[in-house]
């Protein structure tokens, strides 16, 4: 009969309706309930309600950005991914680490001024005044130290950062006070974007993490959540009240769409859907450059970049001649403008350019065919004979062609290059093992988590009782201690500092430890009546949408 | 009585099955190389970061206490957490599967609602013109790869004629000025309920293209099957007879024949029913609907385990629910099947 497979049709519809309603209820932390209809937050500045419908804003006044991943986690003191796009437009830090081309390397922004003693062991921040959360709760030196208390209590994400600090003190309302158990450059680590946002007390202490994540903020920034569907799209709207005023031509509303094909993100930002988006094919880029004059494409170096540590514990590579010898066999030039083309910029010690701590003046290695095979001779190994073992990121086709273009050159040398694409996990389990019986060569690309050279120079270099970073089983007394008083130096005087990194970063150069290949660029692309679009690699990828107008 | 045992014979199969899957992921996950506590902590974690979590996530336990504490989880409705976004899975599953579920019921509706019909007459014209286009079609359902597919309607739909949107489940301007109230997550009856019929039509021109490209496969399935069955049933006397007796020919194949035919075709639906769950994956993800597919995509690429089993087991568990139904169905419907 008809009417049973009509039945069978009906129901199926009705069970899949009731089965999405019953599964299974998200595990809530054991505080507060959640109360879903009305928002915690005071009167004056909560967003418009689901009930009404908002007033209808010009296109021109929304900013918006195709956003190719989704956004992990929007809880402020547990954020450490691509959700820092949002994170970075709803809250603010105490310090602004500024782009590369500035003068000063920080910016005040909710501390105005900041001072630490002779060993960078304890600081003072003086708080700007008259700053208000977005829920009505009143910023000051209470608010400071609840967020990084908080953030360091939860221990997620970046909140290591936080390591040295060892007591907040209140001194007044604008006035806080850090002490730390070692000497760390805090008004750089105050300025990272994971785990140094400064949040609402009132709302933290009320809300479980879920609330953050169902779409919600308390920050001081200039916008505020007004709606978000998980996975697909996430709107925000102005903060009337933010400290910094509005101008007229600035944005008023937000869009992140969310959009990982790269077909429908390139259609996105060429029709004009969207304002801003990245992650466009770079075979893509030039017939956008050619066609669209209606587009702009920045591209800028990241503080990204990848190197190739040499293992200098296991033969050959323990002896300095072969390792220079490698560093020259490496085609940087061909790669880099074969491969990579825009992509990348051949790197120059081991700090990416933009960042302190960058020197334009050290010494670079580049092809050269016979000095290597003179240095080889030298070595005694005037035919080569040995087989190197290079492990890289299976799935990276980058470091992968880098792989087979450097194995065909030391080929001609007579070294035979074993490229091994593994796991990430699998390459590292190896690294850290016996390092007379891990590989020779580790390649892989390493960013800085706070915005100073010691996370490049230190992890990788610096030796380790037990290997975790320094997959180059690098062991330099010398080394190790410019590094460290560098650090010391990063807090107090950064010129100090800049000159003993620089030292540091020779040295690695003169014993080749690593070929350093490339910094990876940036490239992103707007739509040409944005204004104000300046790449700030410390803040990967995110666009701060108040400094931006049409 | 009999329909008693048989009930709870397949019931109690079915949670057999289950556990078994279960166990099967749980352990997959385990002994796969990696180190999910310092995949958890994030990029460049310290060794004492790595510790703590190692600790916090019970991987210093026995393996067969990890799974205990997995199954009674799961049993509480905790469905772990993930390790990229640090949200409990549970409440990611619920945000995404009304998403893929209205797009499988609409890929459903359209493989019923075209695949039965021409199954009839194609099986009724057996031989004919009709017949041999239906048959190309069913085929070419079948062996189409739905990226591929999902890929040209787009390229013609959006690039070529501009009538279609291409991708995503609602528009921007939609969204922003007659948002769809969240009910039950399926946005055709959100907006119809609340009278919200700029998104009613906004989310229904969304819902055209993946749902169209997900219906290929059924609708070859559908159309195969109800063809090969009407053969068969209008090869019967009763159909002989009621010719005869001077039934209309529409009543003969739509009534008479179809109630016998149908129930192979239940069948298959309810199988294809499922395989859209997971051919789901490659759709969401061409036309950027936020569903369960696009989810465990992201899972698979970050290399989040917790996520990638769960979604396997949830899917499993569908699947052998579904089968159950199934099976209870066409018990309940067709005489001939025995309950021994």
């Amino acid at each position: 009969m008809k009417n049973r497979s009509l039945i069978f049709v009906i129901v199926v519809i009705v069970m899949s309706i009731l089965v999405t309603q019953c599964a299974p209820k998200p595990v809530t932390e054991a505080t507060i309930p959640v109360t879903e209809a009305t928002s915690p937050t005071t009167a004056a500045n909560t967003p418009t309600t689901e009930v009404t419908t908002p007033p209808e804003v010009s296109r021109k006044a929304i900013f918006v950005y195709a956003h190719p991943s989704d956004l992990p986690n929007l809880d402020p003191a547990r954020s450490n991914s691509n959700d820092s796009v949002v994170t970075s437009n709803c809250y603010e830090t105490l310090t602004f680490y500024n782009p590369p081309g500035s003068t000063d390397i920080l910016s005040p922004e909710l501390a105005t001024r900041w001072e630490s003693n002779d060993d960078a062991t304890e600081w003072t921040f003086y708080l700007r005044k008259g700053v208000t959360f977005q829920d009505g709760t009143t910023f000051n030196a209470d608010a400071v130290k609840y967020s990084i208390s908080k953030t360091k209590e939860i221990g997620e994400g970046s909140s290591y950062i936080w390591d040295p600090v060892t007591e907040i003190e209140v001194v007044d309302a604008y006035t806080v006070k850090f002490k730390l158990s070692y000497a760390a450059p805090l008004d750089l680590i105050a300025s990272t974007g994971y785990g140094a946002w400064i949040y609402s007390p009132t709302a933290y202490d009320q809300q479980p993490t879920e609330w953050f994540n169902e779409g919600n903020c308390a920050g001081t920034g200039p916008y505020m959540i007004e709606s978000y569907e998980r996975g697909s799209r996430l709107v925000m709207t102005r903060f009337e009240n933010y400290w910094g005023g509005w101008q007229p031509g600035q944005f008023e509303k937000i869009i992140f769409e969310i959009i990982q094909d790269p077909t429908i993100l390139q259609q996105k930002i060429e029709s004009g859907d969207a304002d801003f988006t990245y992650r466009i094919p770079p075979d893509n880029i030039a017939n956008i450059k050619a066609n669209h004059q209606d587009i702009v494409v920045y591209t800028n170096p990241s503080f990204q970049n990848l190197v190739g540590l040499l293992n200098t514990k296991k033969p050959p590579l323990d002896n300095p001649l072969v390792r220079h010898a490698l560093s020259y066999s490496f085609p940087y030039e061909q790669f880099i403008q074969g491969v990579m083309g825009e992509r990348a910029t051949q790197a120059r010690g081991v700090v990416p350019k933009g960042m302190w701590g960058h020197g334009d003046d050290l010494f670079q290695y580049s092809y050269d065919f016979d000095k290597a095979k003179e240095l080889l001779t030298q070595a005694g190994l005037p035919n080569g004979g040995f087989k190197l073992v290079m492990t890289y990121s299976s799935g990276d086709l980058d470091e992968q062609q880098l792989g087979e273009v450097w194995k065909a050159e030391l080929a001609k040398l007579g070294i035979e290059l074993d490229v091994q694409g593994m796991t990430w996990e699998a390459q590292w389990d190896l690294a850290k093992s016996d390092p007379l019986k891990a590989q020779d060569i580790f390649v892989m690309y390493w960013w800085p988590d706070l915005v100073s050279p010691f996370t490049f120079l230190n992890a990788m270099f610096h030796s380790e009782k037990s290997i975790l970073w320094n997959l180059d089983y690098y062991s330099n007394p010398k080394y190790d201690q410019l590094v460290d008083t560098g650090n010391v130096m990063a807090g107090t005087d950064r010129q100090q500092a800049t000159e003993l990194f620089i030292q540091a970063q020779q040295i690695l150069l003169d014993d080749a430890v690593s070929l350093f290949f490339y910094d990876l660029s940036n490239t992103h692309l707007a739509r040409s009546d944005v204004k104000g679009f300046v790449d700030n690699p410390a803040y990967p990828h995110v666009v701060f949408v108040y400094k931006l107008s049409r | 009585m009999r329909w008693f045992e048989y009930l709870t014979r397949r019931l109690l199969w079915a949670i057999l099955v289950i556990i078994s899957v279960s166990i099967i992921t749980f352990t997959v996950a385990r002994v796969i190389p990696s180190d999910p506590a310092a995949a958890w902590v994030g990029s460049h974690p310290t060794p004492e970061q790595i510790a703590r979590a190692r600790i916090e996530l019970e991987l210093d336990r026995p393996l067969w206490v990890q799974y205990y504490y997995y199954a009674r989880d799961l049993l509480s409705g905790n469905f772990g957490t993930s390790i990229h976004s640090h949200q409990p899975i549970a409440s990611d599953i619920r945000t995404y599967l009304p998403a893929t579920m209205e797009l499988v019921l609409a890929a459903m509706f359209i493989a019923i609602v075209i695949g039965i019909p021409l199954g009839v007459l194609s099986g009724a014209k057996k031989g004919s013109i009709l017949d041999h286009l239906t048959r190309l079609i069913s085929i070419a359902g079948v062996s189409m790869p739905t990226f591929w597919l999902g890929l040209l309607l787009q390229l013609f739909f959006f690039g070529l004629l501009g009538i279609l949107p291409i991708g995503a489940r609602l528009s921007n301007e939609v969204a922003l000025n007659s948002p769809v109230v969240k009910i039950t997550g399926f946005y055709l009856i959100d907006s119809a309920v609340t009278g919200n019929w700029v998104a009613f039509k906004d989310v229904l021109l969304h819902l055209i293209l993946p749902s169209f490209t997900l219906s290929t496969y059924p609708i070859g399935l559908v159309i195969r099957m109800t063809r090969s069955s009407m053969v068969e049933v209008l090869n019967e006397n009763y159909i002989l007879a009621a010719r005869v007796a001077g039934i209309p020919e529409r009543t003969v194949l739509f009534v008479l024949a179809l109630k016998n035919a149908i129930i192979p075709t239940i069948t298959v639906l309810g199988l294809s029913f499922v395989y859209s769950l997971t051919g789901a994956i490659l759709v969401e993800v061409i036309f950027s609907w936020a569903g369960l597919g696009k989810y465990t995509t992201d899972a698979i690429l970050s290399i989040d385990f917790p996520v990638i089993v769960t979604v396997t087991l949830v899917i499993t568990i569908f699947y052998v629910l579904i089968n159950l139904f199934l099976d209870l169905i066409q018990a309940a419907v067709d005489p001939r099947v025995s309950l021994q």
